[in-house]
């Protein structure tokens, strides 16, 4: 009688312990699901960046964007300003004239390459990398006209490769 | 008056007691001091032994959470107020840019004095058992490891709350390389930016890392590291006493204590074995002299620490801006070794590409901390190493130490003075060209 006493001590003593494991393990597990946020309040991927014909021949830096838009006539192309290495973002520094590189076999006709101030990363005018520590080359993203009323429209959120032109 | 001596004393106790029998005491009933062993060995108080590095370390910390509490009062964690509170700080409130600058050179020292502690520790040997019974120095070390861990990142989440330029763009650099880590880096990334770009919800981050988890993290390991110091009864350099006494011919002295505490701890605590190491001649009460030497090593500290803080105004850079990165942008500079590494890092082969920030900011620093934490079980040297300046028996271990310490150094430098716009290399008296600071 006093074993069946002390057996049923001991399993409420068990499921107790438990209980106060369950109870903790999930107050802790609530603590830390509430700090992956549900909703971000960051701005949109996908933006206008203006009117084709607002664009000169050459490269334009979106600030605020980091993004470079190239006009080569008719065609438009987008490549991100993040560096693949650390996040750092590059600029563009041009050459004197346009230049023919020869970029993984192939001769490109380029205007300048990318340069990162944090880590020294030298990309070329398509953005493969030339030099230095990035991994990868820059992102090219995809460009479309907003049907409403002609913009351009990038988004950050997608990549294309570096055959892409949208042509006006 | 007698009466209110009396309050007084049964509060402070007094640090000049009259006999040892009140030193002693003085060490049993008051709160503060039952920190405290009854009796200290002259080894231990040595200046040349320690340099006092854990104390000047501890002491810095004490400076710094007491200054920040205060700066808490004077700085707001939002990302459109805290550059101007930083800014009032500097140039509204009284003695803002001194409180400031205090916390930022207290900063510094402590990573310089924290690393010192680190290497004087390993040229001591003082991270190994020795022949003393019930000592757990090595789990001591990791615990020091740990600590050095911790205040880095107390260092780096301080470093975005004044939301400057060099704040934010250490903090995109830093956790980039958070995201290098593979599979879950991502994850790792967002969990500390609080979303997927820098913004509010990384400097409320931040922030509550660097003024609440991290300090209190801090503080009970380093209460730990203190209370280990003194279970393994004193310094290492205690291991001498042990030698020495094994050595003499004399005979093994009557043990004062034989007894176990009953319940509580297995064995027979260290104290009862060193009872009969410490003599009239090798030791001192440790009220007052102990306590006399931490006071002045505090003050010294204070005292250094505020001169440098005025020597040394804290920079502030322009307002954070996420849509221009400064050239040259540099990490913290005792981050700058490892901002060397993962520039010098990446490896292609063919087409294959490993990032930078993967070996040089994950794999080396973890092998690096791997390395030190477990380097007590790779040396086998005697017990006559332990608590020793550069024993013989331990120089293969001291000279790899040394040339692991000179190379931090050296990409520290490198990356420090040698590293202009683009992160080009350039000699210290080689002019940087100007650049522009827009595109």
């Amino acid at each position: 009688m006093s074993s069946n006493n002390e057996s049923r001590r001991s399993v409420l003593g068990k499921i107790s312990a438990g209980l106060i494991g369950l109870g903790l393990f999930g107050q802790i597990g609530a603590y830390f699901r509430s700090l992956v946020p549900n909703v971000l309040y960051e701005p949109p991927t996908k933006f206008k960046i203006g009117m084709p014909e607002d664009f000169s021949e050459g490269v334009k830096f979106i600030e605020d964007k980091r993004i470079y838009i190239f006009k080569e006539r008719n065609n438009f192309y987008a490549i991100s300003a993040v560096c693949t290495h650390l996040g750092c973002t590059v600029k563009h520094s041009p050459y004197s004239q346009p230049k023919e590189v020869e970029i993984k076999g192939q001769i490109k006709t380029t205007s300048g390459e990318f340069r990162c101030p944090c880590h020294g990363s030298i990309f070329h005018g398509d953005g493969t990398t030339k030099e230095g520590p990035a991994p990868k080359a820059l992102v090219w993203h995809p460009l479309e006209l907003a049907p409403e009323d002609g913009q351009l429209v990038v988004d950050v959120a997608l990549a294309v490769d570096n055959e892409f032109r949208l042509s006006v | 008056m007698n009466t209110l001596k009396k309050l007084l004393n049964s509060i402070i106790w007094p640090w000049s007691p009259a006999s040892n029998r009140e030193a002693g005491d003085a060490v049993v009933k008051n709160v503060a001091l039952h920190w405290f062993p009854a009796k200290v060995s002259l080894k231990s108080l040595s200046w040349g032994y320690s340099f006092w590095l854990g104390t000047i370390t501890f002491s810095l910390f004490m400076l710094l959470a007491l200054g920040g509490v205060i700066l808490m009062f004077l700085y707001v964690p939002s990302v459109e107020r805290a550059y101007q509170s930083i800014k009032d700080l500097e140039f509204v409130v009284s003695f803002g840019y001194f409180l400031r600058s205090f916390h930022r050179i207290a900063a510094h020292l402590m990573v310089i004095m924290a690393f010192l502690h680190m290497m004087r520790t390993f040229l001591t040997g003082a991270y190994k058992n020795g022949s003393a019974p019930n000592t757990n120095r090595p789990g001591n070390w990791i615990l020091g490891v740990i600590l050095l861990v911790l205040t880095l990142g107390l260092s780096f989440t301080g470093y975005l709350l004044p939301w400057d330029q060099l704040a934010f763009w250490a903090i995109t650099v830093g956790t980039n390389i958070a995201s290098a880590v593979p599979f879950v880096g991502d994850s790792i990334r967002e969990l500390l930016l609080g979303g997927t770009i820098i913004g509010q919800s990384t400097l409320i981050r931040f922030y509550v890392l660097h003024c609440f988890f991290l300090p209190a993290i801090l503080l009970g390991i380093a209460f730990w590291h203190m209370w280990r110091v003194r279970k393994d009864g004193g310094l290492a350099v205690m291991e001498q006493y042990h030698q020495s006494a094994k050595n003499s011919a004399m005979v093994e002295p009557v043990k004062t204590k034989s007894y176990s505490l009953m319940g509580i701890a297995k064995g027979t605590s260290v104290h009862v074995h060193n009872s009969t190491i410490l003599n009239e001649e090798n030791s001192v009460a440790s009220s007052p002299n102990l306590i006399r030497r931490i006071w002045t090593v505090f003050l010294i500290t204070f005292v250094i620490t505020s001169i440098l803080a005025l020597a040394f105004p804290a920079p502030l850079e322009e307002a954070a801006n996420p849509l221009v990165t400064p050239n040259p942008a540099k990490a913290p500079w005792y981050f700058l070794w490892l901002q060397e590494i993962v520039t010098d890092t990446t490896i292609h082969i063919g087409d294959f590409v490993i990032n930078g920030a993967l070996i040089g900011g994950v794999i080396i620093p973890s092998l690096v901390l791997l390395g030190l934490i477990i380097w007590p079980w790779l040396d086998k040297s005697g017990p006559e190493a332990v608590g020793v300046w550069f024993a013989s028996s331990r120089r293969k271990h001291n000279i790899i130490f040394l040339i692991l310490v000179l190379v931090i150094i050296i990409f520290t430098i490198i990356g420090t003075v040698m590293r202009g716009p683009n992160w080009n290399f350039y000699w210290p008296w080689e002019a940087w060209p100007e650049m522009p600071t827009k595109i």
